[in-house]
């Protein structure tokens, strides 16, 4: 909508007219696959200034957009054929639906003609993604493209973000139009309320000058908001302490003296302490997912909720909030800060014992992890010594498990947009085609994918794309041969009977080779002594993708832990541990 | 267990009978009862949902109603009376 293409009022096919649209929305890179029922548009790609990178599966490319989409804040593209092509891209949109990314699929149908007859390649993709794309569109009619594309793109990226599917029949793409990008757009169902209520701003100052114990409870749309700095701001003319989601690893600096770190199933002791005894929850940009909250009825029953978020769905979704906040967070922080400065002024209850409470429980169970005797390594001392050597500014990406958490745990995260994981879909295979995009997006950025041995054989593929493409990323795979999360289940609650969770990929397959088939540098690792220098190896490579095979034990487990279905009461820094309650004063 | 009947105003679209009836399906709300029909104008349909609210709120299955992009307006049918209003899922705070 920035400018009105030059194309305006111009006779072409929908397929020109589709690539016109996406180069009038600001598209740079796409990543997708052709096929049939969308092949008239790769002809015109083929002369777009869109970078198309082909990848090597349509899943690939839908979390490759979101990694883009990620660090830059920009919608991510993908695109694919009908069919298998498009039910290839189910999981990336559930998974960004969930993390509320902004993502926009392009997606070839069947002629509009064959539309329900189970054609070749036929698959309803509009019906199938409803549940999870905050809108999707059929284009039958290529009048219809400009419009259809210009409201995909506002719809992804504002308000609350989310992917949205664009599905574009055949025939449509073939045919000819006039192109014609719409000057404004007006969707009577959608409304997004950006600025917040002054009223419900002042209620929230007032519940916050009251408080003995307040405790900021920031979650990923402090991040989308592009709220960061504005949080710094509000969390200390208040003095409180702050917790982030695993969505929210960044939003403030973790060496920050008011953080406790993260909370929820994996959290610290103090944050997840810290939300259990405040007596009121400053949240910001978050949805009290079940993972953070444990069992819900035991979640912070002695706090009262601010809650603000965009979406008003989320407003007593999981937990009635005293004052709701609707409105982007940014502007939300924005109206509070002044709001709070006079309110504070007036009076205020005195926080001092919370804090020194809370700053008792942090340095009495900081995170940690103990050392194998046998001199093998340690998974969580090889994500350590990752985040101390490539420093703040490097992107990382996580899959799913056990890694996953470690790498949001013993990372010292600074800044935003440097910490890219599936939080809300648990998407194992993330980890590397989202490493690719985010490369994309930030090529002065390194960008290392954290990665499980059992996550890296369902994604790695795409490190053929990187190799052709020159997107060096790097790849640490903390392989435990097993698919550790599981298998620390396994061992806590299944009486260590470990049905199909030994993924034996310290034998095959031999991940070194494997990643130099796929054109990139393959190293490994099991020695604690060479860890350092692995890394500075892989960091002094800068013109292929490299892969690291770090060999560790396989019975490291994450603590702390709130067990599935549990209270955050009964949390336990160690198998059969609970904190000691009756030293701490809460 | 309360039923609520609401007046809901959607585009006139494809696809938006299943947007709505997988809305209420995926989210485990109950409807005891759907009509749907046309309006004075042609791009606007409306749909008469009752729905019995058992371990939801009201306001949360008309948030999520309101979060589909063909909704366009939400009423809540009151005995004897429509309100006037679009039903807010924060009466007090949104604008």
């Amino acid at each position: 909508m920035a400018h009105v293409p030059t194309a305006n009022g111009t006779a072409m096919t929908g397929a020109t007219s589709l690539v016109k649209s996406l180069e009038a929305s600001g598209v740079d890179v796409m990543f997708g696959i052709p096929g049939g029922a969308i092949l008239p548009a790769y002809d015109p790609i083929y002369d777009s200034t869109i970078r198309h990178i082909l990848v090597r599966h349509e899943q690939g490319a839908g979390h490759a957009a979101t990694g883009y989409a990620q660090v830059t804040g920009r919608a991510g593209v993908c695109i694919a054929t009908s069919g298998p092509g498009a039910t290839n891209l189910v999981t990336p949109l559930m998974d960004a639906a969930m993390d509320s990314v902004p993502l926009v699929a392009i997606t070839g149908q069947v002629p509009s003609a064959a539309i329900g007859t189970d054609a070749f390649q036929e698959a309803d993709i509009r019906g199938i993604t409803m549940p999870f794309t905050k809108h999707n569109f059929l284009v039958t009619n290529p009048d219809e493209i400009p419009r259809v594309v210009a409201e995909a793109f506002y719809l992804a990226t504002s308000g609350r973000p989310g992917p949205v599917l664009v599905d574009v029949a055949k025939d449509a793409l073939q045919k000819q139009t006039t192109f014609n990008w719409p000057t404004s757009i007006n969707l009577a169902g959608y409304k997004p309320q950006i600025q917040p209520n002054q009223s419900a701003i002042n209620d929230a100052a007032a519940l916050i000058a009251q408080s003995a114990k307040p405790i900021f409870y920031v979650g990923g749309g402090v991040i989308k908001a592009n709220a960061a700095r504005e949080l710094l701001e509000l969390a200390q003319l208040l003095g409180a302490p702050v917790v982030t989601t695993l969505m929210a690893r960044g939003a403030f600096p973790d060496s920050h003296p008011l953080h406790l770190g993260m909370p929820g199933m994996h959290g610290t002791v103090a944050a997840v302490t810290g939300l259990q005894k405040a007596d009121l929850l400053i949240t910001l940009g978050a949805r009290f997912d079940d993972r953070v909250t444990g069992k819900l009825s035991t979640f912070a029953q002695n706090a009262k909720v601010i809650h603000a978020d965009i979406d008003p769905a989320e407003i007593g979704k999981n937990r009635y909030a005293d004052v709701a906040v609707i409105g982007d967070v940014r502007e939300t922080i924005k109206a509070l800060i002044p709001a709070l400065t006079a309110t504070l002024a007036k009076g205020r209850a005195d926080i001092s014992p919370w804090l020194a409470s809370m700053n008792k429980l942090k340095a009495t169970y900081p995170l940690g992890y103990d050392t194998p005797a046998d001199g093998a390594l340690s998974p969580q001392y090889v994500i350590e010594r990752l985040g101390k050597i490539c420093g703040p500014d490097t992107i990382f990406t996580a899959g799913v498990g056990q890694h996953q958490m470690w790498a949001s745990q013993f990372i010292g995260y600074e800044k935003p947009r440097t910490w890219l994981n599936s939080g809300g879909a648990g998407t194992m295979g993330y980890a590397v085609p989202a490493a690719m995009g985010a490369k994309v997006g930030a090529p002065d950025s390194t960008v290392w994918a954290i990665d499980g041995d059992g996550c890296f054989q369902m994604t790695n593929q795409e490190l053929v794309t990187c190799a052709l493409n020159n997107i060096p990323i790097k790849v640490a795979i903390i392989n435990n041969e097993s698919l550790g999360m599981v298998r620390q289940w396994q061992t806590l609650f299944y009486d260590s009977r470990y049905s199909n969770t030994s993924l034996e990929s310290k034998r095959v397959p031999n991940f070194p080779l494997l990643a130099e088939a796929m054109g990139c540098v393959g190293l490994s690792c099991d020695n604690p002594a060479d860890v350092d220098a692995t890394i500075e190896k892989a960091m002094s490579i800068n013109d292929q993708p490299v892969v690291v095979d770090f060999r560790v034990h396989r019975d490291a487990m994450v603590w702390p832990m709130v067990a599935a279905g549990t209270s955050n009461d009964e949390i336990m820094i160690a198998r059969a541990t609970a904190p000691d309650w009756d030293s701490q004063e809460l | 267990m309360a039923i609520h009947k609401l007046e809901v105003l959607v585009e006139n679209e494809p696809g938006v009978l299943a947007r709505v009836a997988g809305l209420f399906a995926r989210r485990t709300y109950n409807i005891d009862s759907l009509v749907v029909g046309p309006t004075e104008n042609s791009k606007i349909s409306k749909m008469i949902i009752e729905v019995s609210v058992e371990g939801h709120s009201l306001e949360q299955v008309i948030a999520q109603l309101d979060k589909l992009i063909n909704v366009i307006r939400i009423e809540e049918i009151l005995e004897g009376a429509i309100s006037n209003a679009k039903h807010d899922t924060q009466p007090d705070y949104q604008n």
